[in-house]
């Protein structure tokens, strides 16, 4: 039996595969379910992950079956069959992609078989059932690129040996999500690859299409795009290797030698780059000695992010800011396994900081973990308290940060209260704008 | 009408046989919902929309000191995501103290779809009532739950008797009706099962503790209170201006239900009369109370627009009997007003413009706006139901103009614009940013943060669309650099092809 969740952090499996879909360029989701789910889906895709907008084919213009009752009792494939078909009529995309919700799951609709039938008949039409009592979001990524993986990446047995696929960061979910697959990129494109990460800025279809020439997955999660990976390798030929999400020069420094090591990149050119764009970061970090010295800028802080970012976060305070990340939190529902790898990667901070991490998906608990884990004033005269403090978290931490006198940078999702476009946060350059967005608030009142 | 011994009210297809697949003429719209043969739900090409769940969480999520209890797999009710925030700023605007919106998923996955989720249900319960101590714990229920048979009522009754907090259990299961103001209905329904005091025992505890002139000030002050049920689309300024317009008649307003307080439910039935800004919200929750506690409803009009809001100020004033002095505040206001509008109405004057929203909403606005000199080219509306015929067909000149029928579906929106080429597009949330996209310059309407209604709402609405139509760029911009998803040849079809009659 799984456990109620007191305000989560994502949505249900449906809402995973209709993110997924609805950043990958000119596909269109076809969404067979009850007429709510697209809408309520479309509402937090939009004002909980920066402003993203209805983008080419989402929010309410979601092509959707919209079952009732009466489809309910009589099944939905007929109604299916029709609104694929009128779908290719009215709307112009590549791709299309049938998403199932709870309803049409539980009472046996084979929405898969409907979007063969098409495919069969010539038209660009895919399947999967994504029923939302499945699992979460991340779920739901995962069961969308398994799909394309195996039905719509053309098999190559040739393989260029630098051509990569970059996945596990998980659209949308991540909000920051184009731009981090955008710095991703230029600097795994500066180590000799061309990158295929599906959703990147100037990406077709076609860096899909032809994925399976890649000579390697890299894995930026140690969670997501786990079991896509498998399947990638299992039908295409290809192994991954997982590289953690990295952010800042400490983080990106070990991203770019596990990739080097498993692509056996030149090291000559490995170092030469390293080299470059760490002096390239400490160019601009220089500023900050003088502020960072004369007014104190080092912070006690709390980390409340998912998986993904939770390490790459603390390790980046820990390491690269010099401060005190004592509590992370890590609010995404996970296997012990799952649990274990994670944990694993705080485990290894240079600065020899290592953090209270614990797994809790609930809101409220975050600050009953932050009283456990820092003792209380009980009217002491002297107390060594958590201050000065910084949170990141998100747009939920917002009452915590306020409760504990920090200041609060929404990072993880939900971000309802910063609009996102182009911004990333991963590598060298996004750690830059993330250190620009910490800071600017430490001095937001002068 | 009572339903009220019912777990569950009926969908408004049954009860009002309500419709929210259509286009054509506005005069014919009227004529065939009166002639009840109005109740198309049907496309053969649809769109995603809102269901009973996400329009019931719409009006939930703003009950203070509350918890929302959804029961459902993890991404039902994941649009509270995104309101989280501004929603504890617009209860605070109520009470400085609130909390903001508190949830808990009851995170059914594959084994309680097949075991039965009133165990999570129970555990969602207790959690609420133990960490945030809340005065009620509201549930919505959900497809999944509803389909599987978990019988939600009897885990309530059981737990009910555990705790402190009210338990308000909402049948908004979304698959069970296409007509998302079913959640109207719903939400009423659960409030008048469990928030509003029982009749005969409120009596007895009322004779009980007054003497005879407590009594007799407390039925004073009844009679001249009135209920105004506000809805979450609208502002604190409103609220405020609502205020002031029955002030003039010398009457005190309970506001509900919208942002009030679960204690607040307590008191109304404790008015002379029920006003609704919008029958299609509000006739459930008014019809219970005149038929459980006698209390008389106004539901006629909204007050939008000069015409509207002195038909408003009016009807409720020849209840009280006081039109005199209704008629005086009405004339004093509409010249003031309509000095502070003469510097805009040649701005205004023949701008083509199509109105979206929810119905009464809509066919007030389209008034207004010919007031104040625009020409009304398009009307689109969540649904349809008898409660718009009458102020459909006063708005005479608008007979030939197409009205659309539609839960979002803004395929169909956007075929209307490109054909009817309107200067601007004035709508509610969820279809103006297509229509930005068009390149058409947009003034949002119906918004927690703005005011619309009443005088103070006439003036301030032509203020915000003289400054839209000063420097429309960012649209044009938009229109010019960006593509709606469909084929060229979608524009050149009639807009409502994909309505199926024959369902």
């Amino acid at each position: 039996m799984s456990k109620f969740i007191e305000r989560p952090r994502y949505l249900c499996t449906l809402g995973g595969a209709i993110a997924t879909l609805k950043v990958l360029p000119r596909v269109i989701p076809i969404i067979h379910a009850a007429a709510g789910c697209g809408g309520n889906i479309a509402n937090a895709l939009h004002g909980a992950s920066g402003y993203l907008g209805s983008g080419y084919c989402a929010g309410l213009a979601l092509p959707s079956s919209n079952i009732y009752e009466k489809d309910i009792v009589f099944g939905g494939e007929e109604r299916l069959t029709e609104q694929i078909a009128t779908t290719l009529e009215v709307v112009d995309g590549d791709l299309y992609f049938v998403v199932t919700g709870c309803m049409v799951d539980i009472i046996g609709d084979d929405a898969v078989a409907v979007a063969k039938r098409f495919h069969q008949d010539g038209k660009p039409v895919l399947g999967a059932e994504t029923g939302g009592f499945k699992g979460n979001s991340y779920k739901g990524y995962d069961i969308v690129l398994s799909k394309l993986f195996t039905d719509f990446v053309e098999k190559n047995p040739l393989k260029e040996k630098n051509v990569v696929n970059l996945f596990g960061l998980v659209p949308i979910q991540d909000v920051f999500w184009k731009g981090n697959l955008n710095i991703l990129k230029a600097l795994l494109e500066k180590i000799g690859y061309r990158v295929n990460t599906f959703f990147g800025e100037g990406e077709t279809l076609d860096n899909l299409k032809y994925a399976g020439a890649a000579s390697l997955n890299i894995l930026v999660s140690d969670v997501y795009g786990i079991e896509p990976a498998q399947i990638f390798e299992e039908t295409h030929g290809v192994p991954y290797v997982i590289a953690p999400l990295p952010i800042g020069s400490a983080g990106t420094e070990k991203f770019l030698r596990t990739v080097g090591e498993a692509l056996k990149t030149d090291k000559a050119l490995l170092e030469q780059v390293i080299a470059e764009e760490k002096a390239r970061y400490y160019s601009y970090i220089e500023r900050l000695a003088d502020v960072y010295n004369d007014l104190d800028f080092q912070r006690y802080s709390v980390v409340v992010a998912d998986a993904n970012y939770a390490p790459a976060l603390a390790r980046f305070l820990a390491d690269d800011l010099g401060w005190l990340p004592e509590l992370v939190v890590i609010t995404d529902v996970l296997t012990e396994e799952e649990q274990q790898l994670v944990e694993a990667r705080f485990e290894d901070f240079t600065s020899g900081i290592r953090p209270k991490v614990i797994f809790d998906t609930d809101t409220s608990n975050v600050s009953k973990h932050f009283n456990a884990s820092w003792p209380q004033n009980k009217n002491d005269r002297y107390f060594d308290s958590f201050s000065p403090a910084f949170l990141l978290g998100s747009s939920l931490d917002r009452d915590f940060a306020v409760s504990i006198g920090a200041p609060h940078l929404s990072v993880s999702y939900p971000v309802s209260n910063r609009v996102v476009l182009d911004r990333g946060y991963v590598g060298y350059r996004g750690a830059l704008l993330l250190v620009e967005d910490i800071f600017g608030l430490l001095v937001g009142s002068r | 009408m009572d339903y009220i011994k019912d777990k569950a009210p009926p969908v408004r297809e049954d009860r009002l046989r309500a419709c929210n697949a259509y286009g054509g003429s506005c005069d014919n719209l009227v004529d065939q919902s009166q002639k009840g043969c109005l109740n198309g739900i049907k496309r053969t090409f649809s769109q995603t929309q809102g269901c009973q769940l996400n329009l019931s969480l719409a009006i939930l999520n703003t009950i203070r000191d509350s918890v929302v209890i959804v029961h459902g797999p993890v991404g039902c009710g994941g649009a509270s995501l995104s309101v989280a925030g501004v929603n504890k700023n617009f209860q605070q605007l109520r009470d400085s103290n609130a909390r903001g919106l508190l949830w808990v998923n009851t995170n059914m996955g594959e084994s309680e779809v097949i075991n039965g989720g009133e165990g999570n249900l129970r555990e969602a319960i207790l959690h609420a009532e133990k960490e945030f101590r809340p005065s009620a714990i509201i549930i919505v229920n959900s497809c999944v739950p509803a389909i599987i048979g978990d019988d939600i009522d009897s885990v309530v009754e059981q737990v009910q008797s555990e705790i402190k907090a009210k338990i308000v259990p909402v049948h908004c299961e979304g698959f069970k009706t296409k007509i998302m103001a079913s959640a109207y209905d719903a939400v009423y329904h659960g409030i008048l099962r469990t928030l509003i005091p029982d009749l005969d025992a409120d009596a007895v505890s009322r004779s009980d503790n007054k003497n005879q002139l407590e009594e007799l000030q407390e039925k004073y002050r009844i009679s001249r209170t009135v209920n105004v049920l506000n809805v979450s689309s609208m502002s604190r300024i409103d609220e405020y201006e609502l205020v002031r317009l029955l002030k003039a008649l010398e009457l005190n307003l309970n506001i509900l239900p919208c942002y009030a307080h679960p204690e607040d439910f307590l008191k109304a039935t404790e008015a002379a009369l029920n006003v609704s800004i919008c029958a299609t919200h509000d006739d459930y929750f008014v019809e219970h109370l005149k038929t459980k506690y006698n209390i008389p409803f106004i539901l006629r009009t909204i007050p939008i627009g000069v015409k509207y809001t002195n038909r408003w100020i009016m009807d409720i004033a020849k209840f009280f009997g006081n039109e005199e002095a209704a008629q005086r505040f009405i004339d004093q206001e509409t010249k003031l007003l309509e000095e502070a509008l003469a510097p805009y109405r040649e701005l205004f004057k023949g701008k083509r413009v199509m109105i979206g929203g929810g119905e009464i909403r809509v066919v007030a606005n389209a008034e207004l706006l010919t007031y104040l000199g625009l020409e009304v080219v398009g009307m689109r509306a969540y649904h349809y139901d008898q409660f718009a015929d009458e102020m459909l067909e006063e708005v005479t000149q608008s007979d030939k103009v197409p009205f659309n029928v539609a839960t979002g579906q803004p395929f169909e929106q956007a075929n209307l614009i490109a054909n009817l080429k309107p200067d601007l597009y004035i709508g509610h949330v969820g279809g103006n940013g297509w229509a930005g996209k068009q390149g058409v310059p947009v003034l949002p309407i119906f918004h927690q943060s703005n005011i619309f209604l009443g005088y103070t709402g006439v003036f301030e609405f032509a203020r915000r669309l003289a400054r839209v139509l000063k420097n429309p760029s960012f649209n044009r911009n938009l229109g010019e650099n960006t593509k709606l998803p469909y084929f060229k040849n979608w524009y050149e079809k009639d807009a409502f092809s994909y309505i199926d009659e024959g369902n």
